[in-house]
């Protein structure tokens, strides 16, 4: 493309160069307000009195700040924020760690049964979330886990997918890498952790994200789950602004606006290894 | 190969083991096991109340199942809400297509696109009913304002001697379709705009930058570029090259995306229809999955539920097969 | 840094973090106190009548837990081993369910033996609530019934004189006509009447229809009286208009305070009368500046009122129902029937102590003078019909679609009440093939096997 350019005159050129740029800007730029205005109607109705909520007037004739502290005066928001921070981190943890070394049996070791295991794997990504959801709940009441942070942690902590996403990464590290460690006399495990995880680090942020948001966002699984308050997570506790008994939009709003601030920050944080980390597949060469 | 590493392959399999087995165990007990144990309880009656005592049905529920008209009914309003992926995904093409370039302020871009999918849950529920409130929300505002103002209407009164009303949105059962509504078969008075396109097209909206976008973002990474400058150097034009070049390379992308958005869209739809409409008007945005739930803790009738979870789970499957059968033949997982 | 110091000190952050969640686990119940939780929804009058609860019995502790309320979680919670101690219930169905599950504790010994009888006691209105086969398995919390709530500046400003005493609704009619106001493009500024779409049921019962047979073994809602009844009902939408549809809700409802309820919209202001309970007190009492009236509800061909309420019930798998019992006799008790009424919380539960000075004429209240009304409709209050042979929820549930869909104006009333007793019969079937216990009660009762 390039080379054919700078063949064009001078105008001609930068017509086009501005015309694509001008064009690109201008389809992101109105897809992209149509994706925030709905969020700057949020973000403008958390400062309004309860009143004002559903007015057309999206800006709030007296701006209430307050409605943020109210939202910690009404429900444990601290406790709830933990609770969800600290779920979300044990799943992503645990996810990482496990799925990675599975990964690692899938894409690096040989053995009998391997093919056969993964498609069994990715046979299990087609599960529709309702089919496991009975039997896990029967599970959890049997092993005593109804309404602990155990049973929210534990069934999420392991899943096909995280397996399915490392091992397509893993794939596409060079072989030669860890032959040569093991040529050393590195064991599995060193080879593991030192040769193989260092360069799987975009994976594994892509997994540890997906995981993360996925987890802190699961709005069912709590619900059945926990019945204390103190082990109630944000999507389960903001639920008391919207009961029967006073609906508080604006402080739903409020609570939604600070329920996702960190995730934003992690987003713009880490989305460049986000697109890095994800192999999914390649065309047969 | 060397001895040393001759003598390594010799301890795979156990060193695979040691590997897997963490994972595994956790696959087996929370995904292999419960899949097998709905499986068994689908051929029981098994039920929370005490008075039915517990038997062995074999395919009770299933024939059950298909003289259930709610169960069609909710089926047909589940594959409806799903029409709205091919828009969805194509959709997460073009952005992505857009964004993957050096353009100045990428990343904002990316952020605001993903910005729905952070939301995703009550608070964007409450806002969504509120932007299709038929009388004064945003949406028909804009909708009446170009009928009204922009003389749209009188055109279409000269036309065809009606006028067009904004649609009734979440309090109506109209849809695209003509689908009615209490038995699946078209009815004109049905057609419209109702509840399930109001969700359609929020959940377009919502998934258009989200995770799919993302996918495709990393796909389009990981084309090589010599491929693409290649496909230039024979004078390739830009659709040529999207055609010939991209497209096939994203393939393992967009299989991976077609399957897993049917399986969210056949499991979908829970917390619209339990924030946003109750299921209702008349049912028309109950899905199968809030149709599972009801059945499972409102009627405790746990193996019927379970039965119409396997059906579910057997659709996704064979749609799958046939997917990966004429989807994936060049590719290589 | 190494993946495995990552690891490693991501991990050790998460045992910090996980001894912080254990040392931040709520305090147990103070020793010597008998813990008791109590599910039910997050009224604030429930606050008030916990507190006096735990005042007038130092050695309990009793906690509501308004985040677990609804049937299923309470069963299924309560079949796991984590149910709370005492929980609500709402109608027969809910009772037969929670008994048939298990859940319900039978206390009717426990109250003979406090010297309480029930059918003598409380509202008819409630027996379904607590009333299964013969036993008892709790006790009221309170009963309601609606009459018609009325806006007095309204009236005075449209030169109506308040009304008083019974009417038919025919007799009703001209005055919601004359007090509902539309602009020359027929959008309505306020509503004659307002109600909410539930009190279909009602509308049934004043023309004489039934829910089922009076054994329960067959569902009859498709007889004329009941048509009748529910087509008057969609009538005044459509036909005389005195009240707002589906779409004209909408267009008043807003997402604050109370939600969409006819109760919200008559405090706004936006209806001259309303069909409601005392309880609406509750939430009327805080608008400032509005002068209420009641009068009796209409009645159609026959004078009955649809009479509905809430019950405590005792966990059966709770090791401390012995200790729960206490929280029923409160309820029986003066103190907790006088707060009740003080509240507005609808009304008591126990019948004699609706009939005091304190209850006619609450000094904190001067300008409620219309509380007979509510004393005497409830006189005439009747509870929704139940039958054993269906579950509840699927019997709602098909009535739901049904009368959706005549609400909307998009069915007649007397197709949506065929199709919905022919569902609910197929319902009943289908619970007789289930179950073999109500197969032989069913027998019993009409010597055939299904409906």
């Amino acid at each position: 493309m390039t080379k054919q350019m700078t063949r064009q005159s001078g105008f001609g050129r930068w017509w086009r160069r501005r015309g694509r740029f001008v064009f690109s800007h201008g389809v992101l730029a109105f897809l992209a307000l149509t994706m925030l205005a709905p969020f700057l109607w949020m973000v403008l109705a958390s400062f309004k009195p309860l009143v004002e909520v559903e007015e057309l007037n999206p800006f709030p004739s007296k701006w209430q700040p307050v409605n943020y502290l109210q939202v910690f005066r009404e429900i444990p928001f601290a406790r709830y924020y933990f609770n969800s921070l600290f779920v979300a981190g044990w799943v992503t943890f645990l996810q990482c760690l496990t799925s990675a070394m599975a990964a690692y049996a899938f894409a690096r070791l040989r053995w009998k049964w391997r093919d056969h295991v993964f498609r069994l794997y990715l046979a299990t990504l087609m599960i529709p979330g309702v089919v496991t959801m009975i039997p896990n709940y029967t599970l959890m009441v049997k092993l005593h886990l109804l309404d602990s942070y155990q049973g929210l942690i534990i069934p999420a902590a392991f899943t096909a997918f995280g397996t399915f996403l490392l091992r397509q990464f893993m794939l596409t590290i060079p072989r030669s890498l860890d032959e040569a460690a093991q040529m050393d006399g590195a064991t599995h495990w060193q080879v593991f952790w030192d040769v193989i995880l260092p360069l799987t680090r975009p994976g594994l942020i892509t997994l540890a994200i997906f995981t993360f948001m996925g987890n802190y966002r699961s709005f069912f699984w709590p619900l059945v789950m926990i019945k204390s308050q103190h082990l109630r997570t944000l999507p389960v506790g903001m639920l008391y602004f919207d009961s029967i008994y006073g609906r508080q939009t604006n402080l739903l709003m409020a609570a939604t606006v600070m329920n996702i601030v960190p995730l934003i920050i992690l987003f713009v944080v880490t989305q460049k290894f986000l697109i890095k980390g994800i192999q999914l597949g390649a065309v047969k060469g | 190969m060397s001895w040393k590493t001759r003598r390594l392959r010799g301890h795979e399999g156990a060193a695979a083991m040691a590997f897997l087995l963490p994972n595994f165990l956790g696959f087996l007990v929370f995904t292999i096991g419960p899949v097998f144990f709905s499986l068994v309880a689908s051929f029981s009656n098994w039920n929370l109340q005490r008075t039915i005592p517990f038997q062995w049905i074999g395919l009770e529920n299933y024939a059950k199942l298909f003289h259930d008209p709610d169960f069609w009914l909710y089926f047909v309003n589940t594959g409806y809400l799903m029409l709205g992926l091919p828009v969805a995904i194509g959709g997460s093409l073009v952005l992505a297509l857009l964004l993957n370039r050096d353009l100045r302020g990428i990343v904002a871009y990316r952020t605001l696109f993903y910005l729905p999918t952070f939301t995703s849950g009550v608070a964007l529920l409450i806002l969504w009913k509120a932007l299709y409130n038929p009388d004064f929300g945003p949406v028909n505002v804009v909708i009446n304002w170009f009928l009204d103002s922009l003389g749209v209407n009188r055109l279409v009164a000269i036309l065809t001697g009606r006028e067009l009303s904004a649609p009734q949105w979440l309090l109506s059962t109209r849809n695209l379709l003509g689908i009615g509504v209490e038995q699946v078969r078209i009815v004109a008075k049905q057609w419209g705009l109702g509840a399930r396109d109001a969700i359609i097209i929020m959940g377009i909206w919502v998934a258009i930058g989200g995770n799919n976008m993302l996918l495709y973002l990393a796909g389009l990474s990981n084309i090589p570029q010599e491929l693409l400058e290649a496909a230039q150097i024979d004078g390739a034009g830009r659709w040529a090259t999207f055609r010939h070049v991209t497209w096939p390379q994203l393939a393992p992308t967009t299989f991976f995306i077609v399957v897993m958005s049917f399986i969210g869209g056949l499991q979908g739809g829970f917390e619209q229809a339990r924030v946003m409409t109750g299921g209702g008007p008349a049912g028309t945005t109950t899905t199968l999955t809030y149709y599972i739930y009801t059945k499972a803790f409102e009627e405790f009738d746990i193996g019927y539920s379970c039965s119409i979870a396997w059906v579910l789970f057997i659709i996704i499957f064979v749609v799958t097969l046939i997917n990966w059968k004429f989807g994936s033949r060049e590719l290589n997982y | 840094m190494s993946m495995k110091g990552v690891f490693l000190g991501v991990f050790l952050c998460l045992v910090l973090l996980t001894f912080v969640a254990w040392r931040l686990r709520p305090a147990p119940a103070p020793p010597g106190k008998i813990p008791l939780t109590w599910v039910s929804d997050d009224n604030p009058a429930r606050r008030e009548q916990i507190a006096l609860f735990n005042r007038l019995h130092p050695d309990y502790l009793l906690r509501l837990d308004p985040g677990n309320t609804g049937m299923e979680k309470v069963i299924v919670q309560s079949l796991a081993g984590v149910g709370p101690d005492l929980f609500d219930c709402y109608d027969g169905y809910q009772l037969s369910a929670y008994v048939r599950s298990g859940i319900a504790w039978d206390v009717t010994d426990a109250l003979k033996k406090a010297g309480i009888d029930v059918t003598r006691d409380v509202w008819p209105a409630v027996f379904p609530n607590i009333l299964h086969e013969g036993r008892v398995y709790g006790f009221p919390t309170n009963v309601a019934v609606n009459a018609i709530w009325f806006n007095k500046d309204i009236f005075d400003a449209a030169g109506i004189p308040y009304p008083t005493g019974t009417m038919t609704w025919q007799q009703f009619l001209p005055l919601a006509q004359k007090l509902t106001v539309r602009d020359k493009n027929g959008r309505a500024k306020r509503f004659g009447l307002l109600a909410d779409w539930w009190n279909w049921k009602q509308f049934v019962l004043q023309w004489g229809g039934r829910m089922f047979t009076p054994d329960g073994t067959k569902c009859i809602i498709d007889s004329p009286e009941a048509i009748a009844g529910v087509q008057f009902f969609h009538d005044l939408i459509y036909r005389y208009r005195v009240m707002p549809s589906p779409v004209e809700e909408a267009a008043m409802a807003t997402t604050g305070g109370w939600g969409s309820g006819a109760i919200h919209f008559f405090g706004g202001g936006k209806g001259a009368m309303a069909l409601g309970g005392r309880w609406w007190l509750c939430t009327l009492r805080n608008v400032e500046g509005l002068r209420l009236g009641a009068f009796a509800c209409p009645f159609g061909p026959k004078k009955v009122y649809r009479g509905y309420g809430r019950a405590t019930l005792i966990n059966a798998k709770s090791s401390r129902r012995e200790a729960a019992v206490k929280f029923l006799l409160y309820e029986a008790g003066k103190p907790y029937n006088d707060l009740i009424n003080h509240q507005a919380d609808a009304l008591a539960p126990v019948k004699k102590y609706c009939y005091t000075e304190e209850y006619l004429h609450d000094p904190a209240f001067p300008d409620e003078d219309f509380n007979a009304v509510w004393r005497d409709v409830m006189n005439y209050g009747l509870p929704d019909e139940v039958s054993p042979f269906v579950n509840g929820n699927r019997a709602t549930r098909i009535l739901n679609k049904q009368l959706d869909l005549v609400k909307n104006d998009q069915k007649s009333a007397s197709a949506a009440l065929h199709t919905a007793a022919r569902q609910i019969n197929e319902a009943i079937r289908d619970m007789l093939k289930q179950d073999p216990t109500l197969r032989m009660q069913y027998a019993k009762l009409t010597g055939r096997s299904g409906p």
